[in-house]
C-alpha cells in the first residue's frame, strides 16, 4: 500500500527548464568548475608558495592508493558510518512514531528531540571530552565506579566508540525531525482504515507507517549516510584523531593534507577518488532504492 | 493533530509511550545540563573526580559566562551566523524549491532522478578539497570575509538538500488538484506558486529548518573563508582551542549560547507544522 | 686610523661586533679607544641606534619607555591620523597580549589597529592563504617561529626585513642586541631580523621543591634508590627514579594517589615537543648539533640510533602519569601540576606563571625550575658513534616563540612596524612577560634580573597578578639557563615544518599508544620525511635548511 506517487511525467515545454535552470547553473558554477580545478591538483604537484610546480602523471593517484594511512581513515570512517547510522534510523524513527502519536504534550517532546540538530559539532566534540575523560568525566567516572573501565581516551576504539556515542546523540535528531515531517504527513483516515484491520500497534508501524514513509525514510537514510561519510568534526574536537592515525576519519586526512599542509595535489587526488568511491555506494543504493518503490 | 493510536491506546500502552519519550527528552537534554554544570567550573574543577553538583561539590563561577559575553566578537559572530544562516537558507529555497519542482512534475531525457544525483553528488565532496578553489574564486570575486562569500558557499552545498527533499515532498502531493486548476485555464507557474507551494508547506519547513541548522554548524569553510567581519560563531567556537589548549568551560558556554538561534528559528517555522496543512491531507 | 697595526685592530673590533661577539657599547669604546670619530660610530652603529638621545620617559608619551627626544617629537604630530592597519593574530592568550596595547597606540599616534584573532588551528592556513594568493588583506601575522621556513619559499619572501626600521629613531625604542642569541636567530634570517620582540619560547623543568624539600620524602626516596634525591634531576636516568618514585602513592596528603611527571600528548597539539626536548640530549652534543637532518643530503637523522633510544626513554615516564595523558591537550597536563598531583613538570614558562593566580592554581610559591635533565651518552648521527660525557644537557627555544612579522605585500609597512614596535618597548614588554594572561615569556636581557640581565625583581612582583618572589627567581634562573645554555637544540623553520612535525607527532603517539615500536615509528617518520623533502625539492630544502641556521 504505497503512496500514489505521480508516474506520468509531463513534457513541461521551456517552464520545466526556467526552474531547474538556476539551480543547474549556479551548481554548475560553484561546484563543477571548481571541481575541475581540483582535477588538475590531482595531477600535479603543488608547493604552497610556489604554486604548482609541475604535472606528475597519476604519482598522486599511485601514492594515496598506496598509502596506509589513507586505508586506515577509509577504515575507520566506514566503521564510524556502518554502527552511527543505522542506530540513528532505529532511534530517530522510533521517536518521530512516538511524537507523532499525538499524546500531550508532543510539541514539547518534538522541541527537545529535534535540538541536538542546532548545536555546533565541534563544541560537542569538546563536550565529550568532559564525558569520557577518566579525570572527572560524567559518563566515565560512574562506569569505572561500576568496575566498567573503559579506556575512552587512551585507545582507539575509546575514542571511535565515543565519537560515534557523541554521533549518535547530535544526529538522531536530523532522522527525527525529516521522518517525522514523512509521518506526520499520512493521513488519518488510512489510520482509522488501518487500526481496524491490525491486531496491535506494531502492525500499523509495519504495514502502514513504514512503507507510507518510505520514500522519506530512504531520503533521511541517504542524506545522513553522505553526511556521515564526511565526518570530521566530532571525532576531531574528541580525539584529534590520535592516538597516533587510529581514529583519523578520510575528512580529518583529508583536511590535513590539503589546508594544513598545502598539499592540494595528494590532498585532492585523496578527495577524487573518496569521491568516487561514495558515488558508487550512492548509485548502489539508489538503484536500490528505486527497486524498492518500484 | 492526535492519532488514533494514541486515542484508542489503554493506560499501560500510554504509560509505556511516556516513560520511552521522557527517556528520549533526558538522552537529550544531559548534554546540555552537563554544558551548564561545565560551565560554571573552572579548569581545574572540570577534571576533578567528584565535582558534578555546583553549591555541593564546588563552588560555581561565572567567569566563564563573563569572559564570553563580554567579549565583542561573541556578539559580532551571532549577526554574522544570523545573517548568513538566514541568507543561505532563503537562497537555497529560491534555487533549489523549482529545481526541485521542476525535477519532481516534468520529464528531462537525462533523467529527473540522474538530475537529483548529480545534485547530491555536490555534497559528496570532501569539503577540505572543494575549499581551495573555493578559496580562489572568493579572492577573484573580493569576496573573502564577507557575508555574501559564505552565504554563496553554503547555498551551493546545501542546494542538495533542498532539491532531493523538496522533489520528494513534490512527487507526494497529487496532480489531481492541479490537473483541476489546469482545466480552469491557470499557468503552470501558477500551479506551481499557489497550488505545489502551500500544499508542500512541511517539506519547506523541513528543508529550511535542515539548511538553516547545517548553516549555523558549518566550522570549516567559514574558519577558512572570514578572518575578522564575517566570522560566524561557529569558527569562534572552534577558536576555543589556543596556545595553551582547548578551553573546555567557554567551550561549554558556547555549546549553550550557540543552540539559541536556531532554535528560535526552529519554533518559529514549526508553527507553520501545526497548521495541519500537510501534504497528507491530499495524499491517499 | 693612523697606521696599519690600527687597522688590523680596528678590522678586529669591526668583526667581532658584525659577528656578535662584542656589544655595541662594547664597539663604541673600543671604537674611540681607536681614534674613530663618534660620526664615524654613530654611522657604523646605525642598525642598533646610538643611544645619545635616549631618555628614560617623557610625560608627553606615558606608554613608552625609554624613549627617545626624536619619538618623543614623532608623536606630537599625531603621524598615523587616518591610518588602519591589519593585523591578524593568534586567538586568546598571545592575542590578547597584542589586544592590549592597542588602544594606547591608537592615543599616541593616531592610528587605528584592526586585529582578526583567528585559531591556531588555523592561522598557519590563514596567513598563507593571504600571502599565496596575492590578497594581502593583513599588514602583519603573527606568526610561530615554524612558519619562517614558509615565509622564504618564494624569490622574493613574503615578509620583510625591519632592520630599515629599527634604525629609525623616530619609531618605538628597542634594541634586538638584548636579546639572548638563541632567541634572536628565531626572529631572524639569513641573519636579518624580520620578527619584532613579542613571545620567547623554551622548556625547562618545573617540580615541587617543598616536596622534595620534605625530610620524610628525601629519605624515603634514598632507601628506594641508594641515593640522596636530586632537586632537580640532572640526568634522565635521575629523572626516571624521580618519576617512578612519586609515582601512585599520596604524597601531598589529600587522600589521592600522585604522579611523578605530567605530560601532555595528544595528537595535532602540541604534545611532540616533550618528545623533541627529552631527546635533545640523546642526540644534540658538544659534536654534534643536527637534530633533523644530515645537512649535505637532507636525509632524515630522526630515525638514528640516539633517536629511537631516546623514544624507548620517553614512552616509559608515560607509566609515571596517568594513562589518559596521551589523549591530554596542553591545559589538561598543566592541570595535574598545578592541582598538587605531578611533582615534575618539563613544559613551557607558561606553567609557573599560571601558578601564581589562586585561581588556577595550588602551588604557587612552591615551584622549583632547572633545565631539563641531560645524558651521559649522545650518539652522533652524522658519524654514526656513541659517545660518552660527563653531562650532556641541551638547552632549546622549543615552542611557538610568536611574534608578528610584516607582509611584503603591505602598502603600510612603515605604520605597522610602529605599532610592532610599540609593544617591543621595554615598558610594554615587561608587561607582556610578567603578566600571566599574555601567555608571553621572556627573551631578551632586560627582561632578566641580574646577574642574567637589567632587569628587577619589582618588576615581576609588582605585575597583576603579582609573581612570587621565589618562583620568579627560580623560573628566571632556568629559563635564562635553558635560553643561553652553549648548546642549543636546532629549530626546524625549513618550509613544511609543520608537516615534517605532524608526521613526527602521529608516529610518537602510537609508539605512546602501544601500536607500533619505537624503531619502526621512527622509520616511518623518516619514509614520511622523505616524501615532504621530495615535494618541496630536496636542494632547495637543503639550501633553506643550512640558511636556517644562520
Amino acid at each position: 500500500m504505497a503512496a500514489p506517487r505521480v508516474e506520468r511525467l509531463e513534457h513541461g515545454g521551456y517552464f520545466k527548464y526556467a526552474l531547474l535552470l538556476p539551480a543547474v547553473i549556479w551548481v554548475f558554477a560553484f561546484t563543477f568548475l571548481p571541481l575541475l580545478s581540483v582535477i588538475r591538483f590531482s595531477f600535479s604537484s603543488y608547493v604552497m608558495g610556489e604554486g604548482i610546480t609541475g604535472f606528475v602523471g597519476f604519482q598522486n593517484y599511485v601514492d594515496v592508493l598506496t598509502s596506509g594511512e589513507f586505508w586506515q581513515s577509509i577504515l575507520v570512517t566506514v566503521v564510524y558510518v556502518v554502527v552511527a547510522v543505522p542506530i540513528e534510523l532505529v532511534l530517530g524513527f522510533l521517536a518521530a512514531w512516538l511524537v507523532n502519536l499525538g499524546a500531550p504534550g508532543s510539541k514539547t517532546f518534538r522541541t527537545i528531540i529535534g535540538s541536538p540538530l542546532f548545536t555546533l559539532e565541534v563544541a560537542i566534540g569538546y563536550l565529550g571530552v568532559t564525558f569520557f575523560t577518566d579525570q572527572g568525566g560524567l559518563i566515565a567516572v560512574p562506569l569505572s565506579a561500576l568496575g566498567i573501565h573503559v579506556p575512552w581516551m587512551s585507545t582507539a576504539y575509546g575514542g571511535i566508540a565515543g565519537a560515534i556515542l557523541l554521533d549518535i546523540w547530535r544526529w538522531t535528531s536530523f532522522i527525527f525531525i525529516i521522518v517525522l515531517a514523512g509521518l506526520a504527513g499520512i493521513s488519518s483516515e488510512l489510520y482509522d482504515a488501518a487500526v481496524l484491520d491490525a491486531k496491535n500497534h506494531w502492525q500499523v508501524m509495519w504495514h502502514l507507517a513504514i512503507p507510507l514513509a518510505w520514500p522519506v525514510i530512504t531520503i533521511a537514510l541517504l542524506l545522513r549516510t553522505v553526511e556521515c561519510l564526511k565526518t570530521f568534526a566530532i571525532p576531531f574536537a574528541l580525539t584529534s584523531g590520535g592516538p597516533g592515525t587510529s581514529t583519523q576519519t578520510f575528512s580529518a586526512m583529508d583536511y590535513l593534507t590539503t589546508i594544513q599542509f598545502f598539499d592540494f595535489g595528494k590532498g585532492s587526488a585523496m578527495g577524487i577518488v573518496f569521491l568516487i568511491l561514495v558515488s558508487v555506494v550512492i548509485a548502489i543504493f539508489f538503484q536500490q532504492m528505486r527497486k524498492r518503490l518500484a | 493533530m492526535i492519532n488514533i493510536l494514541w486515542t484508542r491506546a489503554g493506560f499501560w500502552s500510554r504509560v509505556l509511550v511516556y516513560t520511552l519519550l521522557i527517556a528520549a527528552a533526558i538522552f537529550t537534554l544531559i548534554p546540555f545540563v552537563w554544558a551548564a554544570i561545565n560551565s560554571v567550573k573552572t579548569l581545574m574543577e572540570t577534571f576533578q573526580l567528584g565535582a558534578f553538583i555546583p553549591f555541593l561539590q564546588f563552588e560555581p563561577t561565572l567567569d566563564s559566562w563573563r569572559e564570553v559575553l563580554s567579549d565583542p566578537q561573541t556578539s559580532t559572530a551571532f549577526i554574522n551566523s544570523c545573517v548568513i544562516s538566514a541568507g543561505t537558507t532563503i537562497f537555497a529555497l529560491i534555487l533549489g524549491v523549482p529545481a526541485a519542482y521542476s525535477l519532481a512534475r516534468y520529464e528531462f531525457r537525462i533523467g529527473s532522478s540522474d538530475i537529483t544525483l548529480w545534485f547530491l553528488s555536490q555534497r559528496v565532496l570532501p569539503p577540505a578539497v572543494v575549499l581551495v578553489p573555493f578559496y580562489l574564486l572568493l579572492v577573484y570575486l573580493h569576496l573573502i570575509d564577507t557575508w555574501t562569500g559564505l552565504i554563496l558557499c553554503y547555498s551551493t552545498f546545501n542546494l542538495a538538500f533542498v532539491v532531493v527533499i523538496m522533489r520528494d515532498i513534490f512527487r507526494d502531493v497529487s496532480t489531481e488538484i492541479e490537473d483541476a486548476a489546469k482545466v480552469e485555464g491557470a499557468t503552470p507557474w501558477q500551479i506551481f506558486r499557489m497550488i505545489a507551494l502551500p500544499l508542500s508547506l512541511d517539506g519547506l519547513v523541513v528543508s529550511s529548518v535542515l539548511v538553516f541548522a547545517f548553516s549555523w554548524n558549518e566550522a570549516l569553510f567559514a574558519s577558512a573563508l572570514t578572518s575578522q567581519a564575517a566570522t560566524p560563531f561557529s569558527a569562534l567556537v572552534l577558536a576555543s582551542r589556543s596556545t595553551r589548549g582547548v578551553d573546555f568551560n567557554t567551550a561549554a558556554v558556547n555549546t549553550l549560547i550557540g543552540i539559541i538561534p536556531p532554535v528560535i528559528f526552529y519554533l518559529f517555522v514549526q508553527r507553520y507544522l501545526a497548521r495541519g496543512l500537510s501534504f497528507g491531507a491530499v495524499k491517499g | 686610523m693612523t697606521n696599519r697595526y690600527d687597522d688590523k685592530k680596528f678590522g678586529d673590533v669591526v668583526r667581532g661586533y658584525v659577528r656578535g661577539a662584542i656589544s655595541r657599547r662594547q664597539f663604541i669604546v673600543r671604537g674611540a679607544q681607536l681614534g674613530l670619530s663618534a660620526a664615524v660610530l654613530a654611522k657604523l652603529t646605525q642598525p642598533s641606534r646610538a643611544a645619545a638621545n635616549l631618555i628614560d620617559s617623557d610625560p608627553a608619551s606615558p606608554f613608552e619607555s625609554p624613549i627617545t627626544s626624536e619619538r618623543v617629537a614623532f608623536l606630537k604630530t599625531k603621524p598615523y591620523k587616518g591610518t588602519t592597519i591589519n593585523v591578524m593574530v593568534l586567538k586568546a592568550t598571545v592575542g590578547d597580549g597584542l589586544k592590549y596595547h592597542v588602544p594606547h597606540w591608537e592615543e599616541a599616534t593616531g592610528g587605528k589597529v584592526n586585529v582578526a584573532e583567528v585559531p591556531i588551528e588555523t592561522l598557519h592556513t590563514q596567513i598563507f592563504s593571504d600571502l599565496s594568493s596575492g590578497l594581502g588583506k593583513y599588514d602583519a601575522y603573527m606568526t610561530g617561529a615554524w612558519f619562517y621556513g614558509d615565509f622564504f619559499v618564494p624569490k622574493d619572501p613574503y615578509i620583510v626585513s625591519v632592520e630599515k626600521f629599527i634604525s629609525d629613531p623616530k619609531h618605538s625604542y628597542w634594541d634586538p642586541d638584548q636579546w639572548l642569541p638563541a632567541m634572536r636567530k628565531l626572529y631572524s634570517w639569513d641573519e636579518k631580523v624580520y620578527g619584532v620582540l613579542f613571545d620567547g619560547d623554551a622548556q625547562a623543568l618545573y617540580y615541587r621543591k617543598d616536596i622534595f624539600g620534605k625530610k620524610g620524602i628525601q629519605d624515603k626516596f634514598k632507601a628506594k634508590f641508594n641515593y640522596d634525591l636530586p632537586a632537580p634531576p640532572k640526568t634522565t636516568k635521575e629523572y626516571h627514579d624521580v618519576a617512578d618514585f612519586f609515582t601512585g602513592w599520596d604524597w601531598n596528603g589529600d587522600g589521592q594517589n600522585d604522579w611523578g611527571i605530567s605530560l601532555h600528548a595528544k595528537v595535532n597539539e602540541q604534545g611532540f615537543f616533550h618528545f623533541l626536548t627529552l631527546s635533545a640530549p640523546f642526540v644534540v652534543s658538544p659534536d654534534n648539533k643536527y637534530y633533523f637532518f644530515n645537512p649535505d643530503t637532507m636525509k632524515p637523522l630522526i630515525n638514528s640510533e640516539g633517536h629511537v633510544r631516546a623514544l624507548e626513554d620517553y614512552v616509559k615516564f608515560l607509566a609515571n602519569g596517568p594513562k589518559e595523558e596521551i589523549a591530554w591537550t596542553l591545559g589538561q597536563g598543566w592541570n595535574l601540576f598545578l592541582d598538587g598531583h605531578s611533582a615534575t613538570e618539563p613544559t613551557w614558562g607558561d606553567l609557573p606563571t599560571l601558578a601564581q593566580d589562586p585561581k588556577t592554581s595550588k602551588v604557587q610559591g612552591k615551584i622549583g625550575a632547572a633545565p631539563l635533565p641531560g645524558t651521559t651518552e649522545a650518539f652522533n648521527p652524522i658519524t654514526g658513534q656513541w659517545k660518552k660525557y660527563d653531562l650532556n644537557q641541551v638547552g632549546n627555544t622549543n615552542g611557538g616563540s610568536w611574534h608578528c612579522v610584516i607582509s611584503r605585500l603591505s602598502k603600510k609597512q612603515e605604520a605597522t612596524y610602529d605599532f610592532l614596535s610599540f609593544m617591543a618597548n621595554r615598558k610594554n614588554a615587561l608587561f607582556n612577560c610578567t603578566t600571566g594572561w599574555t601567555g608571553v615569556q621572556p627573551g631578551m636581557k632586560f627582561e632578566y634580573i641580574p646577574p642574567m640581565g637589567t632587569g628587577k625583581v619589582s618588576d615581576w612582583t609588582g605585575a597583576n597578578p603579582p609573581w612570587n618572589e621565589d618562583d620568579v627567581v627560580e623560573y628566571l634562573k632556568a629559563y635564562y639557563a635553558v635560553l643561553a645554555a652553549p648548546l642549543q637544540q636546532e629549530y626546524l623553520r625549513i618550509p613544511g615544518a609543520a608537516e615534517y612535525w605532524h608526521d613526527l607527532d602521529i608516529n610518537v603517539s602510537a609508539v605512546l599508544a602501544g601500536q607500533m615500536q619505537p624503531k619502526a615509528a621512527l622509520d616511518a617518520t623518516a619514509a614520511a620525511w622523505e616524501k615532504v623533502t621530495e615535494r618541496y625539492g630536496r636542494d632547495k630544502q637543503k639550501a633553506l635548511y643550512k640558511a636556517s641556521f644562520e
